[in-house]
């Protein structure tokens, strides 16, 4: 049975283009329909005709769809009329009608149209917001403060989430949240009629996602607190997801806005769950599941041993080595395989006794640390080799510091010895001339040094092609093949020597660029070359120089340019490493809250240090933000989502570094609470993906790029 | 006298039901366009801010065009505040290395054309034939307030 649904919404204008780029990516047909107004004298139209919102016709033209989605919502409690056309597919509640998905619907009682207060259903349960009651009629969410703009739109940052207890599966999960909004800005649950629910849930229901038999279900309430410091509770007629028959009220999933979804123009989209779980709710099943990876870079590394946090560099590896642990075991259990960036370059090009070769071989370290670096390593390692950990190159020592391409020549570079590329072998390392038709190519021009060169299409013979020379130093412009060949050669080299069998991920044949810069077209051939099937890239692959731009469709040739999405929680040239979810002397963006702009209203700020339950609201916050970029990448882009362990893991006790969060209960270094990114990230995810078998499962970057194969023809 | 032709490049074999004569076939061939590009960009007083958004100046909104004669850019704006809007392009070496810093202006800063939610097509080059490997197409707002433009590009051989 193919998948297939209906989107109805208003206007293009306005029109999110990532509820088609899911469904594609699901494999789920669908069928866009146009209203032609918000009220309930709305016409739609359909490819198979135009019908009234609330004719027969338009009844029996939805029942061959699996689900029709709703996809138009208001920020405004006040308004009259945005979807009250869909008023009476609310009492279409026989078996043969399709499941009806309704995301942050606007039902408030400011809509005065007789049409839809009379065809809206007296049995309904929710009550519908009063925008001149909203105190008693909805339920402010996320500790009730404004969001510094429409939280509805919020991509990157602002997140307003919740740890919400999903009730038919018993499973808590962290994700982003807004049942209903207001221009107020503030975000809101709704409010149920107990003694109505209590009526539908004792009635008898037939149709295929009653899962209960029941014509009423609450699917989804805030979670109670776990812990006695968190005091945001919510009253016991709260609720954030209910169906009703078979009309599913769901928070807010994708945002009104002509978002694009390109190589650029991809606007993370964080509340994408609700659409994933709307879609499973509703019997909806995907010919293809997604699945769900993440990334880390610079897997063993130090970092400052500075405030606030103070660790020793043994310390630093302490954290390191017990969260791997944590990882790998995490992706044995999972089928899933964690793809990690290591710094590579420095056993030529850098002395910084921060970075892996160093921190395992220098001497300028104590034993005490290269042994505690030895112990991260050898999970790495062992990692690689079952598959649970698969390292590849990632080198911050060419160019600019950020990588393939990243200025018009590295300055003093410094090359391996031996292989091909390596000293004292005299090599290429700059353009020659060329030309590009060898069959016209008059004989005696090219020199004796002539060789046949491909970068794509392009064949071409080059000669008087500048060298190396036999030694291992000199300044290498970045901007040609033959200096791809001579830095990736060296990458790997390094790979090999550090144990690894390969610089590519084992079989993933994959790795994740420093700085995302995965170059240009002399970088991917060279890369195709040694054996690699992508890499993560960002859109502008050549920062700092910022010449070039990847491909369309991030294919090229054959080769995958995968998108990139950071899920670190510290500022990148803010702070040296993250302070923690909050800390009140973090520079701006220093820590989990401020990076991710979630202190709204400063109702985290103004009280940290004398409100307990604080901590468990940036708590929420950081975690459902991180995961929504997480969700979002997966479901929309086929990315790749990363972190940072060292810059992101210092937050966590030394002494209980798995341990999960538990507010002020475990403190960290800077007496803090303890907070390790790692585990709860993965432990987060893991949840959803439990919830969400239809859509989801662990996977790895190779089925990332299956897939994209797969549906991107 | 059946007609014959070389088959396998060896086998020398009569015209019939089992051995066709081998043709290619017309009218089947891709249609010669590609996407190259969708993105919606929120039109700014910005100079220099491309459709990708970016105003680093050296960087390309498109790049790897050289297969394509010509681009079309449909464009749906949906604020009609005047606009100009500006195309550079450059040829790369086979490495994908601009030959030189800096741009050719193939289109000098002109008026955007369309009114408020008006769809509207450009053809880059609007004569002769492109082949460039990279462009740059940057639109500024001169007046007014911002607005989303939604674009399409559309690689042509």
């Amino acid at each position: 049975m193919t998948p297939k649904v209906c989107l109805v919404m208003r206007e293009f204008s306005s029109f999110n283009r990532a509820w088609t780029q899911i469904l594609r990516n699901l494999g789920i047909d669908y069928t866009l329909c146009i209203a032609t107004a918000g009220s309930t004298s709305a016409t739609i139209q359909t490819p198979q005709g135009v019908f009234a919102a609330g004719s027969a016709d338009l009844r029996g033209y939805f029942r061959q769809f699996d689900a029709v989605i709703l996809c138009d919502h208001s920020l405004n409690l006040n308004d009259t009329a945005r979807i009250n056309y869909s008023v009476f597919w609310l009492s279409w509640n026989a078996p043969e009608d399709p499941a009806f998905l309704f995301f942050n619907p606007h039902f408030s009682t400011a809509i005065t149209e007789s049409a839809y207060n009379s065809n809206f259903p007296s049995d309904f349960p929710i009550v519908r917001p009063d925008p001149s009651d909203i105190a008693g009629t909805l339920e402010a969410a996320d500790g009730g403060s404004a969001t510094n703009g429409d939280p509805l739109i919020q991509t990157q940052t602002r997140a307003r989430g919740a740890c919400v207890l999903f009730l038919a599966e018993n499973i808590l999960a962290h994700v982003q949240t807004i049942c209903n909004a207001h221009i107020n800005n503030t975000p809101y649950y709704w409010r149920l009629n107990t003694a109505k629910h209590s009526t539908l849930a004792s009635a008898t229901y037939t149709h295929r996602v009653a899962r209960n038999g029941r014509a009423g279900e609450i699917l989804a309430v805030p979670a109670p607190p776990t812990s006695s410091e968190d005091t945001e509770t919510y009253p016991s007629d709260c609720v954030v997801a209910y169906r009703y028959r078979n009309c599913f009220w769901l928070p807010h999933a994708l945002a009104r806005s002509p978002f694009s979804v390109n190589l650029w123009d991809v606007a993370v989209q964080p509340f994408v769950f609700w659409l994933l779980y709307g879609l499973q709710l509703a019997g909806v099943r995907p010919r293809y599941k997604l699945p769900v990876q993440v990334e880390t870079d610079h897997p063993l590394q130090a970092t400052g041993t500075g405030a606030p946090f103070n660790h020793a560099i043994t310390t630093q590896m302490g954290i390191l080595e017990a969260s791997w642990d944590y990882m790998r075991d995490f992706a044995r259990r999972k089928n899933t395989a964690i793809v990690n960036g290591l710094v590579v370059g420095t056993k030529y090009r850098s002395t910084s006794t921060t970075y892996h070769w160093h921190l395992l071989y220098s001497t300028s370290r104590t034993q005490a640390e290269r042994d505690a670096a030895m112990r991260v390593h050898q999970i790495l390692l062992a990692g690689h080799r079952e598959g649970s950990t698969p390292c590849g190159v990632h080198d911050h020592t060419i160019g600019s510091g950020s990588g393939y391409w990243s200025a018009a020549v590295s300055a003093n570079f410094v090359r391996h010895s031996g292989m091909r590329y390596g000293a004292p072998n005299n090599v290429p390392i700059a353009r020659g001339r060329c030309c590009v038709a060898p069959h016209v190519l008059p004989a005696g021009v090219a020199g004796a040094d002539a060789q046949t060169v491909q970068v794509g299409d392009t064949e071409l013979v080059e000669w008087d092609i500048p060298t190396s020379g036999t030694g291992n130093t000199f300044d290498l412009p970045m901007d040609n093949i033959h200096a791809a060949r001579i830095i990736i050669e060296s990458e790997i080299e390094e790979m090999l020597a550090l144990g690894f069998g390969d610089g590519y991920c084992a079989g993933h044949k994959y790795t994740n660029t420093a700085a995302n810069n995965s170059g240009g077209e002399c970088y991917w051939q060279a890369l195709k070359e040694f054996g690699f099937r992508g890499v993560r890239s960002a859109s502008a692959c050549n920062t700092n120089l910022n010449t070039k731009r990847i491909a369309p469709n991030r294919f090229w040739h054959g080769f995958h340019l995968i998108g990139d999405m950071a899920l670190d929680i510290y500022g990148a040239g803010i702070a040296s490493f993250s302070w923690g979810l909050y800390h009140p002397s973090a520079p701006d963006g220093g820590d989990a809250v401020r990076y991710y702009q979630l202190d709204h209203s400063s109702d985290i700020s103004s009280g940290w240090t004398t409100n307990p339950e604080l901590a468990w609201r940036a708590y929420r916050r950081v975690l459902c933000q991180a995961t929504g970029r997480w969700l979002a990448m997966t479901a929309v882009t086929l990315g790749a989502a990363y972190f940072h362990p060292i810059h992101c893991l210092m937050p966590a006790s030394p002494s209980r570094v798995l341990d999960r969060f538990d507010g002020w209960n475990i403190l960290n270094a800077a007496n803090q609470p303890h907070y390790n990114h790692a585990v709860e990230l993965l432990e987060n995810m893991d949840a959803v993906v439990r919830l969400l078998p239809d859509v989801l499962y662990w996977g790895t970057i190779t089925d990332v790029m299956d897939h994209r194969e797969r549906v991107m023809g | 006298m059946p007609v014959r032709f070389l088959k396998n490049a060896s086998e020398l074999a009569d015209v019939s039901w089992e051995t066709p004569l081998p043709v290619q076939v017309a009218n089947a061939k891709p249609v010669p366009a590609d996407t190259l590009l969708v993105a919606t960009t929120t039109v700014t007083a910005d100079a220099n801010r491309d459709l990708l958004g970016s105003t680093s100046t050296e960087l390309p909104t498109l790049d790897g065009c050289m297969q394509y004669r010509k681009l079309v850019w449909f464009y749906f704006r949906a604020g009609a505040d005047s606009t100009t809007y500006r195309i550079l392009a450059r040829a790369t070496d086979h490495n994908g290395a601009p030959l030189g810093a800096g741009w050719q202006e193939i289109v000098p800063a002109t008026t955007l054309p369309g009114a408020a939610n008006s769809w509207n097509r450009i053809e880059i080059p609007a004569t002769t034939d492109g082949y460039y490997d990279q462009y740059r197409i940057e639109v500024q707002r001169t007046a007014g307030s911002n607005y989303p433009l939604t674009s399409k590009i559309v690689g042509v051989r």
